[in-house]
């Protein structure tokens, strides 16, 4: 005990808390997690707390690690795709769009077009799905707990549409390589135009309710500010990195499927309500980003074409010996699959590059300093699935 | 562009002793010799032509056949909109004696995570890394899961890993009845790929 005592008098004595300076005390070390509601899933952040300011965040992850790896490299190339389901579990469509593209960029499958039409306009609703999932827990991290109801009302309709193209509601198996699984109906596209129309009206509302309040602003405005620099050396992707004022959206600067045939913006964080780069700009960059899926998808129902959804892929798969990185622009930022493959049925080495595992390792940099509920703030703001971080 | 980012590694580094490979199907690859991984870390930072800004992510692949172990560095530019696999390859050491590579943690920070869980999964150590644990499995477990050989250890803190009572071994087989019970290519509702044709018919 005395040891400890003789420690902190040589450390620092003060804590900066914005401009003020305050005493620093005996630290208290607190386990948020892993059953706590603000850390959306199992992740343990173990706090040194000085009172309410916290010194040290130290994330431990590892909770739902199920080393997917190295499953993979025991399963032929379609029998992956169920796994990749199960990483992030709010955006399945995406996590199987990604590994689709990889085997395909290996074989050299030409895709249908309506099979590509149909993958971009799942993968924008999933988007929009992941973002009103973000909408209404971040509302809950802040104390709101309306919002996630409504939140929840527009995103039922996107499950159910999923449901009944693909027969569940969250672990799809939908994507498969070489197309999709099934046809989507004119009635579903239908119903899609018309959740487009609603979806646009409601989010407006939306953000009205919670992104112009003032105290949601209060509690997030200037807190956990990212800064360019820092977005780079940490290598976040997604509205985190687009949240600190840079434009980069794989969509648009590297195209994949069919995403160079659409207009698009790629909405980034201006400071509107404190620093650039704080928590209210990264929420309001996924707002903006629900009204630009809104965009792709009308040019997709505008756009899709009869036809097949199926191309030509042999009954077994055999991958040519070689290796490829393929990034997609997922949801929560950037996927990468690092495949290695020996030329036969199953993959050698499958390596997921996984974007919520990136993004939360900035936050050991963004705590000191913090109070404890901004923490829970940022943590929220960065929205991460522990599916994935774990994988 | 490969060619250019070799050239300008053995112009900055001339012992790091770089060799593109561009294979015929999927992307190309850089090697470097593992020594000097963090000079060529720095300077392709550092380079106002490339500007590989971000370290998107590091893998390890296990070969026990040549007893290596390749760590491969995905790297990008954001500003330049560029991407590179760069590879190094190590011995691959056993449980005692782990292979040994310097960590570039001090290049980019995103290494920190990457870094330890390389260490976690396959089983390289970083030197200078500021926290050296793992990640994702316990402290104390035993083993590193993405090599070949490994297998996972019986018990775990007096827990039995995997009881056979809880590993549903029906499943494993299903298949293999499935083919003796009936004809799975009279599944209804089964895909069909383009090559069934002539089966059907």
């Amino acid at each position: 005990m005395a040891n400890q005592h003789d420690n902190h008098e040589t450390n620092e004595d003060v804590i900066i808390l914005g401009d003020q300076e305050v005493l620093k005390s005996d630290l208290l070390t607190l386990n948020m997690g892993p059953q706590h509601p603000a850390t959306h899933g199992v992740l343990r952040v173990e706090i040194k707390t000085d009172s309410e300011i916290v010194a040290e965040a130290i994330p431990h992850l590892g909770y739902l690690h199920r080393c997917m790896e190295k499953h993979c490299e025991h399963l032929d190339y379609r029998g992956v795709i169920p796994f990749v389901d199960r990483m992030d579990y709010l955006a399945s469509m995406s996590m199987e769009w990604g590994y689709a593209l990889t085997i395909e960029k290996m074989l050299g499958t030409e895709v249908p077009r309506r099979a590509q039409y149909i993958r971009t306009m799942i993968a924008e609703l999933q988007r929009i799905a992941s973002h009103l999932m973000f909408y209404g827990t971040y509302a809950i991290d802040l104390g709101a707990f309306s919002p996630f109801l409504y939140a929840f009302q527009d995103r039922e309709e996107i499950l159910r549409l999923f449901e009944e193209l693909s027969g569940a509601r969250l672990l799809y198996n939908y994507v498969w390589i070489g197309g999709v699984w099934n046809d989507i109906s004119d009635e579903q596209l239908k119903r899609v135009e018309n959740f487009c129309y609603k979806m646009e009206e409601n989010m407006k509302k939306y953000d009205d309710l919670v992104g112009q309040n003032h105290i949601f602003v209060g509690r997030t405005a200037n807190v956990g500010v990212i800064s360019k620099d820092l977005a780079y050396d940490f290598g976040l992707t997604g509205p985190v990195l687009r949240g600190s004022g840079i434009k980069w959206d794989l969509r648009k600067d590297r195209p994949y499927g069919i995403y160079n045939e659409f207009d698009f913006d790629v909405p980034v964080g201006q400071g509107l309500k404190g620093q650039l780069g704080d928590c209210w700009d990264r929420y309001y960059v996924r707002v903006q980003e629900i009204f630009e899926s809104i965009k792709i998808i009308r040019q997709c129902l505008d756009g899709i074409e009869a036809g097949p959804v199926m191309g030509k892929v042999s009954k077994i798969i055999k991958v040519p010996a070689g290796e490829i990185y393929m990034r997609t622009e997922c949801p929560r930022g950037e996927l990468g699959y690092h495949l290695i493959s020996d030329g036969g049925k199953t993959p050698y080495r499958l390596k997921v590059k996984s974007p919520c595992f990136t993004n939360v390792s900035i936050l050991p940099e963004l705590a000191p300093g913090q109070m404890v509920a901004d923490l829970v703030a940022t943590i929220g703001s960065i929205d991460i699935v522990l599916g994935e971080v774990d994988r | 562009m490969l060619n250019q980012i070799t050239d300008y590694i053995n112009s900055k580094v001339p012992s790091a002793n770089a060799v593109a490979t561009t294979p015929e199907k999927g992307d190309g690859f850089v090697t470097v010799k593992a020594e000097s991984i963090l000079e060529v870390a720095n300077a392709l930072k550092n380079s106002s032509e490339f500007e590989m800004n971000v370290l998107q992510v590091i893998t390890g692949t296990d070969y026990p056949a040549a007893s290596e172990i390749e760590l491969t560095y995905v790297l990008a530019s954001f500003t330049k909109n560029l991407e590179l696999l760069l590879k190094v390859r190590l011995p691959r050491g056993d449980k005692n004696n782990l292979p040994k590579i310097n960590s570039v943690v001090s290049v980019w920070r995103a290494a920190n995570y990457q870094e330890r869980e390389a260490f976690d999964m396959i089983g390289v150590t970083f030197v200078g890394h500021p926290d050296h644990r793992r990640i994702l499995t316990p402290d104390d477990w035993d083993g590193h899961p993405l090599r070949k050989d490994y297998v996972v250890q019986e018990v775990y803190r007096g827990m039995v890993v995997n009881p056979a009572h809880k590993v549903n071994t029906e499943d494993h087989f299903f298949g293999k009845k499935l083919k003796e019970t009936m004809d799975p290519k009279k599944v209804v509702n089964s895909w069909k790929s383009d090559d069934d044709a002539s089966v059907e018919a």
